[in-house]
């Protein structure tokens, strides 16, 4: 696997009801969202398709960031999709989608997130299906 | 540079994303030869050609009668820094979820 292919995969020792409820519920985001020492706050988080989240990460020093989205799929415990952004200067910066599954295995769950880097949700939308075979070559060419 | 947006957007087309690893793999194409393998119009591709060329993945290169198009090698440079900081970003947060679903399962919560 390229330094480039934004699939990650993870066996993780918890049941995928753990898992889910660990990206879900904005108190148990708060325990792992943020890098240490961030002080992490969650704006919302309307677990429904077409619902808005939005966190803000604080640094021990320097300066806050906020990334927010809309959710797509919420298929507990099986599957949540959602956009993802930080705030720039000047608005949204580059939006892309997050998908993670999380499959029962032998030992806990296997969890892959991919995401997907589309431009804007128009494109993606006239381009669904293309986007993931699409980008894997592109991860190619880059990695060149 | 252009902004990743207008990178991204580029490449999200099929046949704009097969010129660029055409191009890529053969280094130098004259524009004549870009559209050999696509079913496309002369117009087509050049509308294509602009699109690359305004996100800067693309360049041009006269020779007396002869116009060439290459990649510009530092192109995805910015498309590949910006893949590096969110495969860190994801590998980082999901080892603190990991810790997390540890600390979970001790206290019994499934």
């Amino acid at each position: 696997m390229s330094d480039q292919d934004l699939r990650l995969e993870r066996l993780i020792a918890a049941p995928p009801e753990s898992l889910f409820a660990l990206w879900t519920e904005p108190e148990l985001l708060l325990g792992w969202w943020g890098p240490e020492g961030y002080e992490v706050t969650v704006e919302a988080l309307d677990l429904r398709p077409g619902g808005s989240w939005r966190v803000t990460m604080r640094p021990p020093t320097g300066t806050a960031r906020t990334l927010s989205g809309v959710y797509r799929m919420v298929e507990p415990p099986r599957r949540l999709v959602f956009t993802w952004a930080f705030d720039e200067a000047g608005g949204r910066g580059h939006e892309t989608e997050v998908v993670v599954t999380f499959d029962a295995a032998p030992g806990g769950t296997r969890l892959v997130l991919e995401q997907r880097r589309f431009a804007t949700t128009e494109r993606r939308d006239a381009h669904q299906g293309g986007w993931s075979q699409a980008f894997d070559r592109l991860a190619r060419i880059a990695g060149r | 540079m252009p902004p990743l947006d207008t990178v991204f957007a580029a490449l999200a087309d099929p046949t704009r994303l097969a010129i660029v690893e055409r191009l890529a793999a053969r280094g130098e194409l004259p524009v004549g030869d870009i559209a050999r393998p696509f079913a496309i119009t002369p117009a087509a591709v050049s509308r294509h050609l602009q699109v690359l060329e305004r996100a800067g993945l693309i360049e041009r290169r006269i020779e007396r009668q002869w116009r060439f198009i290459r990649v510009k090698p530092e192109a995805l440079a910015p498309v590949e820094s910006w893949l590096a900081r969110q495969r860190r970003h994801w590998n980082a947060a999901l080892d603190r979820l990991e810790a997390a679903a540890a600390g979970m399962s001790k206290r019994g919560r499934t």
